[in-house]
């Protein structure tokens, strides 16, 4: 079976900016492309990752950023899963080279959040929560973690101030990420002392609305070889949906995050211990303390620890660094594009390519990526070095 | 499989809703494993069995976990902070729905009973066709 590697990667800025999405679908390609043959002498399929035709009134990614890129009469086609939207995109590639169907595919995201403002972004995200019951009590994103996080902060030691910790952590790695939305640190007071969006959750505990395109090349690792570029494996896919009522669903135990983990532990055959490196899905500060406990990182009920130095964490904490890129928090969270950009965050980590922020040492990632609230579906993938075989 | 399903099912939401409307909350609760479901669905999700009978639930509970939305959807924008809560109602389901009280004069453990109400105008502005005779339910605290 071929064994499948990303090959090359790009993104567009992140945050408020001036171009619609296929633009900055282009301006992912051209970095992902630099130094190598033009997509059209290389790239068989095409999977997009993509939220919400709310934005930009427009579906049909797979043809359209297909054809921005130079590719005409390959299969290509939108991958949907709100914010999962990308890591089911970079699975597609990845079991289309496994299974030996392609030899290179671009799994891509992009999302045009700002082009309707805070309640347009609000309106398009409440999409992903029953339409039935949930929608209809009117709930929002942020509501629905904050669920999470009343319930977390309930059952366990953590608070409020735990919970600041980790946006303040996260955001002082974004700052030594040039392509992060907010590369600023900030402290403790400011996450306190922010606006109420969601009790417990204040505008700081929040993932930013934003812009954004990634892609990646994931070929097989002979093509990559003889293209002459840094290699990263893909050792593990594993994908799970759990109910889309976060009712119906344990709170705090995020099985489908857990499942989708262990898949992926396994086909790569290690555990959780092994991991250097996670991208975990903290699209509000309480999921990476709940993802740190799913995917075997932190014992229950000290996920909220994530923000230490790893001699300052629980007993049975592994010695995992979270959210080097500065996570959804502060790297930027533009929906259909955010798995991309946790696979390019591991690429620049395990290729040495990472800068400032490099985790010295770092050679097994693991990227998880939700969609809905918390485990409605998730992703994981393993990544790791050439060498760690 | 199931056999067919119209609109006066409970295993359908027109089928549920109409139930609420007349101020019966029906849940599905499945024959293999009892796992309650709301609203009742053809399929249980804990153990994938098709044999899930329709029985009006407990419309009495306690709240697992709760917020308040200060950034609500267009539509709600009047309404906002509201109170949601996650209700554990008292024959075992668990559903989410609004809280007729403030956010501070709510708690984990709070005793709720469910109530129906018809659609606002401004939620019927943003309703779909088929929605607008649904009622919503509102938890009253006890």
């Amino acid at each position: 079976m071929p064994e499948p590697v990303i090959a090359s990667v790009g993104a567009s800025p992140l945050g408020r900016t001036d171009l619609p999405g296929r633009d900055l679908f282009s301006v992912a390609l051209a970095e992902a492309f630099d130094g190598l043959p033009d997509p059209a002498d290389l790239v068989e399929a095409v999977y997009v990752g993509n939220q919400s035709e709310s934005y930009e009134h427009q579906i049909m990614h797979g043809t359209l950023l297909a054809e921005w890129a130079g590719l005409r009469y390959v299969p290509a086609e939108r991958v949907e899963g709100c914010a999962a939207a990308g890591a089911l995109a970079l699975r597609h590639a990845v079991k289309d080279v496994r299974n030996g169907e392609h030899e290179a595919v671009l799994a891509c995201g992009v999302e045009k959040m700002t082009s309707a403002g805070t309640s347009g972004a609000t309106d398009a995200l409440s999409a992903a929560f029953d339409r039935a019951i949930e929608q209809r009590s009117g709930v929002t994103a942020p509501s629905q973690y904050a669920l999470l996080a009343q319930r977390y902060l309930h059952e366990t030691d953590a608070t409020e101030r735990d919970l600041a910790e980790i946006a303040v952590k996260n955001h002082a790695n974004a700052a030594r990420n040039p392509r992060a939305q907010f590369p600023e640190e900030i402290d403790v007071a400011t996450v306190l002392e922010s606006d109420p969006v969601a009790p417990p959750l204040k505008l700081f505990d929040c993932a930013p609305v934003g812009d954004g395109a990634a892609a990646v090349l994931v070929t097989t690792a002979e093509l990559a070889a003889d293209l002459d570029r840094p290699q990263v494996r893909v050792a593990g896919s594993g994908a799970s949906a759990n109910n889309i009522a976060v009712a119906e669903r344990d709170m705090t135990d995020i099985a489908g995050a857990r499942i989708a983990a262990e898949t992926a532990y396994e086909e790569a055959n290690i555990d959780a211990t092994a991991v250097d490196i996670a991208e975990v899905h903290d699209a509000f500060t309480v999921c990476e303390a709940l993802l740190a406990e799913a995917v075997g990182f932190a014992p229950p009920g000290t996920g909220y620890q994530s923000h230490r130095a790893p001699a300052e964490r629980a007993d049975g904490w592994t010695d995992v660094q979270l959210s080097p890129s500065g996570g959804l928090k502060a790297r930027g969270h533009p929906i259909g594009a955010t798995g991309i950009l946790q696979a390019l965050e591991a690429y620049e980590q395990l290729t040495g390519a990472a800068g400032d922020r490099a985790v010295e040492g770092a050679e097994t990632a693991l990227l998880l990526n939700e969609g809905g609230v918390a485990d409605a579906v998730t992703v994981g993938h393993v990544l790791t070095t050439a060498e760690a075989r | 499989m199931t056999d067919n399903l119209d609109a006066t099912d409970p295993r359908t939401l027109p089928g549920f809703f109409d139930a609420l409307a007349d101020g019966t909350l029906l849940g599905g609760v499945c024959t293999d494993c009892e796992q309650v479901l709301l609203p009742p669905r053809p399929a249980c999700y804990a153990c994938g069995s098709r044999a899930v009978d329709v029985e009006p639930q407990a419309r009495e509970g306690q709240v697992f976990s709760y917020t308040a939305v200060h950034t609500p959807p267009p539509g709600f924008a009047a309404d906002a902070p509201y109170t949601i809560a996650v209700v554990e109602l008292a024959d075992g389901g668990r559903l989410l729905g609004r809280v007729a009280a403030d956010y501070a004069d709510v708690a984990i453990g709070d005793s709720v009973e469910l109530t129906v109400r018809e659609l606002t105008a401004a939620e019927r502005e943003v309703a779909l066709d088929y929605e607008v005779d649904w009622p919503v339910h509102v938890f009253e605290p006890r």
